[in-house]
């Protein structure tokens, strides 16, 4: 699991770092070629909202989504896990019922064909999908972490248990 | 129910919620889910894809990961040290130079970087040592570091300023040039503040025992310069009509890719990565706020929560200066559990239009609500400023880090009563150069 989220994460930063060389290029072909951009705002976008939710598993793994954590520090150990388990037992219902209906959006778009209303008239499943399948990650993710936690594997929050505030 | 009192109960289950300690992003996420099902019908979750992509892909918020690729960029080099040294080698006969070399050094650093704890840790693990080693006290030295850093969201380019503008509509550029004055006051105020109690405590303020030759002032510029041409020139192509705050962004982020390379041979791929990954780490989590606000928003509006809360206000027989007072206590609340970007996303939308029925210019509230911020940086419980700096000085403990950035707060609401009885200071810079 973990090595997927990692997989994924490598592929949203490559998606960052081609949107950076896109955007130059479009600069570069706008303000010096003299020439109007066709296709790269469309793909800069997407290719950012794509890097969001298929780099969300990994930035899960690696503790970079920013929480409040004042209340579960104030918590003895025991206490502190359950509460990690409720907050994200939350967070798994809210992406479970997020990717069930992503799935139908993103099909309706795949049988229909449908493309953007540019002159570059992108197949909209192609970003689309990056939804569904960032959240199955993101599904997976969050449960291994309960699980991890759930088993004593690994702090809650990653806050060592003598952490106080 | 009446949609004021569901937004009292949209407010009690988001507080429980995010005290959790679940991600803010899913925290927001689920309350906005949980209230579209209980009052619009479980067809509403068919909403969700297409509300959350659809408020993503917006040319606009690209500009947010460029900006962040830029600042991790030049943080993962050693610009933040020579930057701090080069300032205190040409101002070292200055009295006090240390200070203003070190509030300085955070001022341009964070506005290279935008980044609060970045500033703190790259300046502060060189400041804060030499600080403390000529005689200047801990709290003093640990307190200006970690105000300095707050800087970076006032001084432009500022996520913290690109994420209002997205929320509140307004203009990014108009935001940027809004916060360089501010900017410059209120590192004015940090700057006489740190004179002031060191001379009062008598503390010597010119070092005489060092005197550096012009060679050893001028060594470092060659390294500095291009980064803050690059800042200028971003900031530039903003106002000259050439670009948009995104592409702008992008060229910058590329430039400060390349300069790193070149000039602080950052080229192992195990530190390239360390930038990209940062920059994803940092970039994905603001995204998927954005995103889930996005759908808070939308559920809000669609309840009429926000409505409602804004005629309520506007039906308030009260003075509009107690309306923005009321305003920024409630944001300094909210800033001593949260980070700016959560705060700015989940309340523009109810507060732009009760400051816009009050009179105020969303502009010049966008550099009051910024520095409202800044103070929740250096806040308890979570001012992640004051981490930092006592993960780099482990020796000096929070509470006297705390003592030491008190005096810097009050600056800042000092900052914030100037500036609104001279509202121009924040005004007169877009009005001139953008009409």
């Amino acid at each position: 699991m973990q090595a997927l989220s990692r997989a994924f994460g490598v592929f949203a930063a490559g998606l960052i770092l081609l949107s950076v060389g896109v955007i130059c290029q479009m600069v570069f072909v706008r303000a010096v070629l003299g020439q109007s951009s066709i296709w790269q705002t469309e793909f800069v976008t997407f290719s950012l909202v794509a890097a969001t939710f298929v780099g969300a598993p990994y930035i899960l793994l690696t503790r970079g989504h920013v929480a409040v954590d004042v209340l579960p520090l104030m918590l003895a150990t025991a206490a502190r896990r359950r509460m990690y388990l409720i907050g994200h037992a939350i967070a798994l219902v809210f992406c479970a019922f997020f990717l069930y209906a992503a799935v139908p959006w993103w099909y309706d778009t795949w049988v229909s064909g449908q493309t953007t209303s540019s002159i570059w008239r992108a197949r909209v499943w192609i970003p689309y999908l990056s939804v569904p399948v960032g959240l199955s990650l993101l599904c997976l993710q969050l449960l291994a972490e309960m699980v991890m936690v759930a088993t004593h594997r690994t702090d809650p929050y990653g806050l060592s248990p003598e952490a106080r505030l | 129910m009446s949609p004021l009192a569901i937004g009292l109960l949209i407010f009690a289950v988001t507080t429980l919620l995010l005290a959790t300690g679940l991600p803010i992003a899913f925290g927001l996420g689920a309350v906005a889910l949980l209230f579209m099902i209980v009052f619009d019908g479980w067809n509403s979750v068919h909403f969700v894809p297409e509300t959350v992509f659809a408020g993503l892909s917006d040319f606009t918020l690209v500009s947010l990961p460029m900006f962040i690729i830029m600042g991790a960029a030049v943080a993962s080099s050693r610009a933040g040290s020579d930057l701090y040294e080069a300032l205190a080698r040409w101002l070292h006969k200055v009295p006090g130079s240390l200070v203003i070399s070190n509030i300085g050094a955070c001022a341009l650093f964070s506005a290279l970087t935008g980044s609060s704890p970045a500033t703190c840790a790259a300046i502060g693990k060189m400041g804060i040592p030499e600080m403390r080693r000529r005689g200047y006290d801990a709290d003093l030295a640990t307190g200006a570091i970690a105000a300095g850093g707050t800087l970076g969201i006032l001084i432009p380019p500022s996520v913290t300023m690109i994420l209002y503008g997205i929320a509140s509509e307004t203009s990014i550029g108009r935001l940027f040039l809004a916060g360089v004055i501010p900017g410059l006051l209120l590192t004015g105020l940090f700057m006489a503040w740190a004179l002031f109690i060191s001379w009062k405590r008598g503390t010597r303020l010119i070092d005489e025992d060092r005197i550096y030759s012009m060679k050893e002032k001028l060594e470092l510029l060659p390294k500095l310069l291009p980064f803050i041409a690059v800042i200028v020139g971003v900031v530039y192509a903003l106002y000259g009509g050439i670009a948009t705050p995104s592409e702008a962004a992008g060229v910058g982020a590329a430039l400060c890719l390349v300069m790193v390379v070149v000039i602080y041979r950052v080229w192992r791929p195990a530190d390239l990565w360390a930038i990209l990954r940062d920059g994803l780490r940092e970039s994905g989590m603001l995204l998927l706020i954005i995103g889930t606000s996005i759908l808070f928003g939308y559920m809000m509006s669609s309840l009429q929560v926000t409505q409602s809360v804004a005629t309520a206000i506007g039906e308030l027989q009260v003075n509009r200066w107690i309306i923005l007072a009321a305003i920024n206590l409630m944001l300094l609340v909210a800033g001593c559990f949260l980070p700016p970007a959560a705060i700015i996303l989940m309340t523009t939308p109810i507060l732009m239009p009760v400051i816009n029925a009050a009179g105020f210019d969303p502009i010049w509230f966008g550099v009051i609500l910024t520095i409202n911020m800044e103070l929740g940086l250096i806040t308890p419980p979570v001012g992640l400023n004051l981490f930092v700096i006592n993960g780099i000085t482990p020796d000096v403990n929070l509470p006297t880090i705390l003592k030491g950035a008190f005096p810097f707060m009050l600056c800042m609401v000092l900052a914030i009563v100037i500036l609104c009885v001279f509202p121009g200071l924040a005004t007169w810079l877009p009005q001139v150069l953008m009409g």
